[in-house]
């Protein structure tokens, strides 16, 4: 497989043309059109929930939600409309426009970073990168503050598209593991969650009693918080594993799933709905790659043809099971694309003006804030930075942004950036 | 045995002195620790016993747990001097200075990844230092001195190198580790919470380092550091509205700068800069940094390490956290510390004087059952043991230990067997242990006990105990598969795992559990009770 030519060459950029093309090719057989289902349960829960879709690599902000068409930066896309009067976005978001008056759009976010790493930074931590300092990403935060304690799925899921599924170390920074990120590797369960093939269910039970008895005898004289998290790990284990069948999406409707996309994104986010409705804290899709170079279109075709029917059908299955108003989503890049197209029909990183789309939990649906000028080239209204983002991802919550969290030497750390506030206009 | 070891060490002290020096220091520990104590607890101290202290004793001076027979030995023995004995037996032993080599390399380096020096060679190099029980102060020296460029002693400079020679990461360290001062807080102001720590502590430290760059560069793994002669250090408080810029020369915290001699222009250098050559002023700030910081003068170094010591054996610093040692945050016993690190100093910064010490206190010895009169317990009081988390290393040796791994690599390797050659056949095991249960790379270890689902899942479902728990010539399952009488593999079980016989009701209960199953089945139920044995709470800390 030959490396794609399209991208910067980082190592965020190592999918091939061919394998992403193969997945695009399956997808074509959607199964448009239903948005209820007869079985579908209508859940009612007081837990919020955060649902992020990274477009990885920087989708483009002039092929999505603030298209400048018949300008020079314009490129060859029509702006649609929506189900909002007033607001369109591209065309290439023909479900997604059906949609809108459950999302709200932010068009003049600009966070001065260009480069993949950070700028990713910036997006899940609100913050600018430091030197010898790390931010918990809002996946962390997330698990730490929203997680019901009786939680039995590890509160920060992130479905990536490749790779291996593993236990993260690094995102939740001073948070500490428990709240760090647990990948799910092309939707694949993370290690170790199924019980070893030889071990009976009598046999399991007779050890998980045996072992109960010697904690329980040796925690009469010697109990303690440290103790008591170490039994309680067991206990979360058990719990995680009574789920693993939500990782077994042979047991959906075809015909229901299928409306996501016969193609990776498209079960990735069915897997999503499927954590989210048994209880996931925070889920995070990444669809890659948008680091489009070259040939900046013709991906953006293809790329947000999966985007758009799958998200449009989370959309709908979150609504229908009655957790649309309890999750925020966010859809999201590390940065936009240049307005400017290169000599390869590409566009570059570009993070002066761009937008992300918001809804669900705390979200004024059909809102828009801020304004590029005319060929996008830069804010002329409300400009905003990631701090602002993440005051409102906490507003919308119900979380005080000023709140602090503190490191494991007491330092404070306010949740949001002090220096920024929230989008005030965006919240319901 | 001390005496004779004490000459091998300082042969060449004088005698008077040096019986001097031969007084055991604990008694005087002890007495410390029980008059501050409260009457009604006072009543309710108890020593620990045999099963316990030797499980304790092996995990802090070995890192691993005793062998059945080496339990069974412990246990049967008759003299009364036999904790002395059996401390000074472990001291001595090559895994002793594994087990340092291990505790030190994470106590350095947190778990870093490997950027210019691999971890192998510098554990071998910790290892060779406390096998010939290295002073620390020497140590120390060596670790802050080295520049890379000596083949030699490269591991050493691992410290330096693998922190990029960047001043804020080595100046952040060095007050942590060397002074128990964390003084990274006062880098962009003074200390919001602690007086003492002041921006120019920060920067006094931060002026023997900020000369000092990687040669060629970053990129190349076999960097150097090299130095220039000029550049001094700039700092303002971010809440000072004058933004007034200060600067300061190489000072330690609490002393005076020191004296940096003058030179005349072109004369700073040795070998000037130069495109591709590495540069060498005449006056080196680095290299003064190590000689002062390891002074005699310098309380600040022993205090600290005393107290990081006596933190790995007794649960918790005198002064606590480690790395705040300040005058609104006095040590639970500053009778103690000072006794200590004036002795230790006394001592030539022996450690393993230190640790025999401290292991030899009864506050050490003493059991870690919470008495029933007692509702509450003051942890800095020291009336029962603490229990303490088995770091990753401790849990994977203790493991393979417990499962047979280690005697049946042992008996592998027969004749060739060394603590050097086991450990190779062993250490590879370790890093899953490291990578489910160590701290997050690059942070200090032991800020808080974790307990994750990670873990959870890896001990339950984890091929990696699920294969130690299969038979294996010499291995415990061989072992127990082997015995008939149930009421034996009971006793053995408990003993290769927790390192105590059973209670009666436990005695009871395994022998049902056993005598249930068919004879057939008979690996099936021996490996899951030894794997309910490894996974309780009792395997998990060292108590």
């Amino acid at each position: 497989m030959q490396p794609c030519s399209y991208q910067c060459g980082t190592k965020e950029h190592l999918h091939s043309r061919r394998t992403f093309l193969m997945g695009t090719a399956a997808g074509a057989l959607g199964f448009a059109g239903m948005t209820t289902m007869a079985s579908a349960q209508s859940l009612k829960s007081s837990q919020k929930r955060v649902l992020v879709i990274n477009l990885a690599g920087g989708a483009s902000q002039l092929e999505t939600w603030d298209p400048k068409p018949g300008t020079d930066t314009g490129g060859p896309f029509r702006a649609i409309k929506t189900s909002v009067p007033g607001i369109h976005i591209c065309e290439l978001l023909a479900y997604t426009a059906k949609k809108m008056h459950r999302l709200a759009l932010v068009r003049g976010l600009n966070t001065a970073e260009d480069d993949h790493g950070k700028g990713d930074y910036i997006m899940h931590t609100g913050r600018r990168k430091e030197p010898a300092f790390d931010y918990p990403h809002l996946g962390s935060v997330a698990s730490k503050l929203l997680s019901p304690s009786e939680s039995s799925l590890p509160g920060y899921l992130h479905i990536t598209p490749s790779g291996g599924s593993s236990f993260g170390k690094q995102d939740a920074a001073f948070l500490g593991p428990r709240f760090a990120s647990v990948t799910l590797a092309n939707g694949q369960p993370p290690p170790n969650l199924f019980a070893p093939k030889n071990l009976s269910p009598d046999a399991e039970q007779q050890r998980e009693q045996l072992r109960s008895q010697l904690n329980q005898r040796f925690q009469r004289s010697r109990r303690s918080a440290q103790t008591e998290a170490y039994t309680a790990s067991f206990d979360q284990a058990e719990q995680f594993m009574k789920q693993a069948h939500i990782f077994d999406t042979g047991k959906e409707d075809p015909r229901l799933a299928d409306r996501y996309g016969k193609h990776d994104f498209g079960r990735h986010c069915l897997m999503a709905r499927r954590l989210l409705e048994h209880g996931a804290t925070f889920v995070k899709v990444t669809h890659s790659n948008y680091d489009t170079h070259h040939e900046n279109f013709d991906f953006h075709i293809e790329q947000l043809g999966e985007f758009d029917r799958s998200f449009a059908t989370l959309i709908d299955d979150l609504v229908d099971r009655g957790l649309w108003s309890s999750t925020l989503v966010i859809v999201m890049s590390e940065f936009g694309r240049t307005p400017r197209i290169n000599h390869l029909y590409g566009r570059d990183h570009w993070s002066k003006a761009w937008s992300v789309a918001l809804g669900g939990c705390g979200i004024q649906a059909g809102a828009v804030t801020g304004k590029t000028n005319a060929n996008g080239t830069a804010v002329t209204d409300r400009e905003v930075h990631g701090g602002h983002l993440f005051h409102t991802y906490y507003r919308a919550l119900g979380i005080n942004p000023a709140k602090n969290l503190h490191t494991p030497d007491e330092r404070p750390i306010p949740l949001a950036d002090p220096k920024a506030s929230a989008i005030k206009e965006l919240l319901a | 045995m001390f005496l004779v070891y004490f000459h091998l060490a300082f042969g060449l002290a004088s005698l008077p002195e040096a019986q001097k020096l031969a007084e055991p220091v604990y008694p005087r520990i002890d007495t410390l620790i029980i008059k501050s104590m409260p009457k009604e607890q006072l009543t309710a101290v108890t020593a620990s016993a045999d099963s316990e202290i030797i499980r304790r004793l092996y995990l802090d001076l070995l890192g691993t747990i005793p062998s059945a027979q080496e339990a069974r030995t412990f246990l049967n023995e008759k003299s009364t001097n036999k904790r002395n004995q059996l401390i000074d037996q472990l001291l001595a032993r090559p895994e002793h200075a594994r087990h340092m080599s291990h505790v030190v390399d994470v106590m350095l380096m947190d778990r870093r990844p490997d950027q210019r020096v691999p971890t192998a060679e510098w554990q071998a190099y910790l290892y060779t230092a406390f096998a010939e029980n290295r002073p620390w102060d020497q140590l120390i020296r060596e670790i802050l001195s080295a520049d890379g460029s000596d083949p030699k002693t490269r591991p050493a400079a691992k410290f330096l190198l693998d922190r990029d020679g960047e001043v804020n990461q080595i100046t952040r360290d060095v007050s942590r580790l060397f002074f128990g001062r964390n003084l990274q807080c006062a880098q962009c102001h003074d200390h919001p919470l602690v007086n003492d720590y002041k921006q120019e502590h920060y920067y006094g430290l931060a002026a023997f380092f900020n000369r000092t760059s990687l040669f060629p560069n970053g990129e190349d793994k076999k960097a150097v550091l090299a130095e220039k002669a000029e550049g001094e250090v700039s700092f303002q408080d971010v809440f000072d509205k004058a933004k007034k810029v200060k600067t300061t020369k190489p000072r330690l915290i609490s002393l005076t700068a020191i004296n940096e001699p003058a030179f005349d222009k072109g004369k700073e250098y040795k070998v000037p800069p130069k495109k591709g050559e590495k540069p060498q002023p005449v006056f080196s700030r680095r290299a003064q940094l190590a000689p002062i910081l390891t002074s005699k003068d310098n309380h600040a170094f022993a205090r600290a390490t005393v107290n990081r010591f006596w933190a790995m054996l007794m649960g918790r610093g005198l002064i606590h956290p480690l790395d705040l040692d300040n005058s609104e945050n006095p040590p639970s016993h500053p009778a103690i510390l000072d006794l200590l690190t004036k002795e230790f100093i006394a001592h030539h910064y022996n450690l393993r004087w230190l640790l025999r010490e401290i292991t030899m206190s009864q506050a050490y010895q003493r059991s870690s059952e919470v008495p029933v009169q007692l509702k509450e317990i003051d942890p800095t009081k020291w009336v029962v043991a603490p229990l303490k988390p088995l770091s990753p290393e401790q849990m994977a040796f203790a493991m393979m230990q417990a499962t047979g791994l280690t005697d049946a690599e042992r008996t592998a390797l027969g004749t060739k067997c060394t603590e050097a050659t086991l450990y190779a056949k062993l250490s590879p095991q370790v890093s899953p242990f490291v990578s489910t249960f160590g701290t997050r790379p690059g942070e200090p270890e032991g800020h808080s006990f974790l307990a994750t689902l990670e873990q959870s899942l890896f001990l339950k479902n984890g091929s990696v105990l699920r294969d130690w728990l299969s038979i294996r010539n010499a291995n415990l399952m061989d072992r127990l598969t082997r015995m008939k009488d149930e009421a034996q593999i009971t006793d053995d079980l408990f003993l290769s795992i927790l390192t105590r016989l059973p209670s009666q009701e436990e005695r009871t209960e395994v022998i049902k559990m056993l005598q249930a199953a068919p004879a057939a089945q008979r690996h099936t139920t021996l490996s899951e009770l030894t794997w309910s044995l490894l996974t309780s709470v009792e395997f998990r800390f060292n108590h």
